[in-house]
């Protein structure tokens, strides 16, 4: 199968370099030049446009920051749309509100292009190892054209529902993990002020019910202070926005999602917004008077 | 003066006609033909579009709900662009984001049209005793202009800065009120689950340092058990949504507000948007409730 990929950033180039690993033939296109240096030996092929890649490929893969850059991706001028390629199918990676994923399908859909919503979880860790989780919303036939090339990315495939549900459980998915890393650098800020060993501390909750891949992962991190990005602030940011902004057209409150968001905005406002989102543990220190 | 008024909602209507009570001469449009009824009665005219009305006009006012609609009526078709004359002046009195507020300045500025962001305060008592409470965020020489006419409709009439500081000023005026709103209904749900009247607890503290116009106006609504709105509770959402949106984009962090919008959502899903926004003492009551859930 011909395969385009378009995003090649902290995500999306190890997604593209495991799906070259398994010995597809890829068609690229990035706006900087040096983002497409890792796949000089791939045999990968790159082209002028994202319309370029489209004629080239039955699938295009996308996994590029926020809404404008998917719309811009496939529908300004040069875009994926202007292939004009009916039957093509165009598998979204980034994470978007809902609402604006089922409105760039329907766009798409007019020319006869499918377009899947296939936000992935998992960080920079699971793009490298291949070990993400992907949450897919669209047409059922598509998604089983495209799950080979999930599974060749990721361990876990779920096709959710339809256009706009992979969003939604994305959503869901960073409301579980921004609260959760929020609580982790809380009970370890809580740990280091009480005067405890947040080693020991981490070591004893890792056996009850307070486990989760983020006290160990992050919170290990945390423990380090190792803030090399796998996720980055700015991004967690930009999701809980997304979040949010959808419970306020739902009519649904999210206080802790609420709470936690201006957290973030914290991280961003004062600097912090390039670096993982677990450096959200200084912002809990600074509230509380630790001296970093 | 030559005067326009696009808009005429629940403040804009009671605005126009202080306008045309101060002696001016209005050109007036509104969307439904009857909401512009109570002008004419007072000697307004009325214009098929908002381009006649600027064509008429040498300062026109637009009190309409979001920054789309503003978009809508300055560059839509006959839109005041088209009508406007270099020179003449559009008040924005909506409440809008800082930044959609600049670009249309922006966009107008292009053509020779000045503009003012010129949100209120005050509600719709306030507008109809011409008391509001106006910001205003554009050139000081455009304000000085339209000075006597904003004296018109309100008592303080306050330069903040430059295009969109006035919305600035606004997003603060409701991130205090509604915050505010919440702390009395929260107020008010202790004090009657204490088996205290509310309504004596809101007396004695109208004396102390608690004391806040809102205490007075919104406390005693909830009280009273009088929901009907002065203000409707969807208008405040709508401005939150904005607010919170212009936090992220400024990275500043804004913990409190952040929970009087999800208190907002709940009220919204309650489906009283349309009723006051002291409903904000019945989310927080239906949550105190015994649930029958299963």
């Amino acid at each position: 199968m011909e395969i385009g990929f378009i995003g090649l950033g902290l995500m999306g180039r190890p997604m593209a370099l495991n799906l070259a690993k398994a010995g597809h033939h890829l068609h690229l296109w990035a706006r900087r030049a040096a983002a497409l240096e890792p796949f000089k030996d791939t045999g990968a092929r790159t082209h002028a446009s994202p319309a370029e890649v489209a004629r080239h490929a039955q699938v295009v893969l996308t996994c590029v920051a926020d809404a404008p850059d998917v719309e811009q991706v496939c529908l300004a001028a040069g875009g994926i749309a202007e292939s004009g390629k009916r039957g093509l199918i165009v598998s979204d990676s980034s994470t978007i509100a809902p609402a604006a994923a089922r409105h760039i399908g329907e766009r798409l859909s007019a020319q006869g292009i499918v377009f899947l919503d296939a936000p992935v979880s998992g960080g920079a860790v699971g793009a490298v190892n291949a070990t993400l989780t992907f949450m897919v919303g669209g047409d059922a036939a598509a998604f089983e054209t495209v799950r080979p090339l999930y599974e060749k990315m990721g361990k876990s495939v779920t096709h959710v529902g339809a256009s706009g549900a992979g969003q939604v459980a994305k959503a869901c998915n960073q409301i579980v993990v921004a609260i959760t890393m929020e609580a982790v650098a809380e009970a370890l800020t809580f740990a280091k002020k009480s005067g405890v060993d947040g080693a020991k501390v981490r070591a004893a909750l890792l056996g009850g019910f307070a486990y989760s891949r983020i006290l160990e992962h992050h919170g290990g991190k945390m423990l380090e202070r190792d803030w090399k990005p796998g996720f980055k602030a700015w991004m967690q940011q930009k999701d809980l926005r997304i979040v949010l902004q959808s419970a306020h057209e739902l009519g649904l409150a999210l206080p802790g999602a609420a709470a936690v968001a201006q957290m973030f905005n914290a991280m961003v406002g004062c600097g912090l917004g390039e670096e993982d989102n677990m450096a959200v543990v200084k912002l809990v220190e600074r509230l509380g008077g630790i001296a970093q | 003066m030559k005067l326009g008024f696009i808009g005429l909602g629940v403040m804009g209507r009671p605005m126009a006609l202080n306008l045309v009570r101060a002696g001016h001469e209005l050109s007036v449009y509104a969307r439904r033909a009857q909401a512009a009824q109570p002008l004419l009665d007072a000697g307004a005219r009325c214009c098929p579009s908002p381009a006649e009305v600027a064509a008429a006009a040498q300062v026109i006012f637009a009190m309409v709900t979001t920054g789309d609609d503003v978009e809508d009526i300055a560059f839509g078709q006959r839109g005041i662009l088209e009508g406007a004359r270099p020179g003449s002046v559009l008040v924005v009195t909506s409440t809008i984001a800082p930044a959609q507020a600049r670009a249309i300045g922006e966009r107008l500025a292009a053509h020779g049209i000045e503009m003012l962001d010129a949100p209120v305060s005050g509600g719709e008592r306030g507008a109809i005793e011409a008391s509001l409470a106006i910001m205003v965020g554009g050139k000081a020489e455009v304000l000085d202009r339209v000075r006597p006419l904003l004296d018109a409709l309100g008592k303080t009439v306050v330069h903040v800065g430059a295009t969109g500081a006035g919305q600035v000023a606004k997003a603060c005026n409701q991130m205090i009120m509604v915050a505010c709103i919440e702390a009395c209904a929260e107020a008010m749900a202790l004090a009657a689950r204490s088996g205290v009247d509310p309504g004596r607890v809101r007396q004695a503290l109208s004396g102390g340092s608690a004391a806040s116009r809102v205490l007075d106006f919104f406390g005693t609504k909830m009280v009273e058990r009088d929901f009907a709105a002065g203000v409707q509770a969807r208008l405040h959402h709508k401005d939150f949504g904005i607010l919170m949106n212009e936090a992220v984009h400024l990275g500043t962090p804004l913990p409190v507000v952040a929970q009087v919008w999800q208190q907002l959502n709940a009220l919204m899903a309650h489906g009283w948007g349309r009723d006051d926004t002291s409903s904000l003492l019945r989310v927080l009551e239906g949550l105190a409730q015994p649930c029958g859930c299963p």
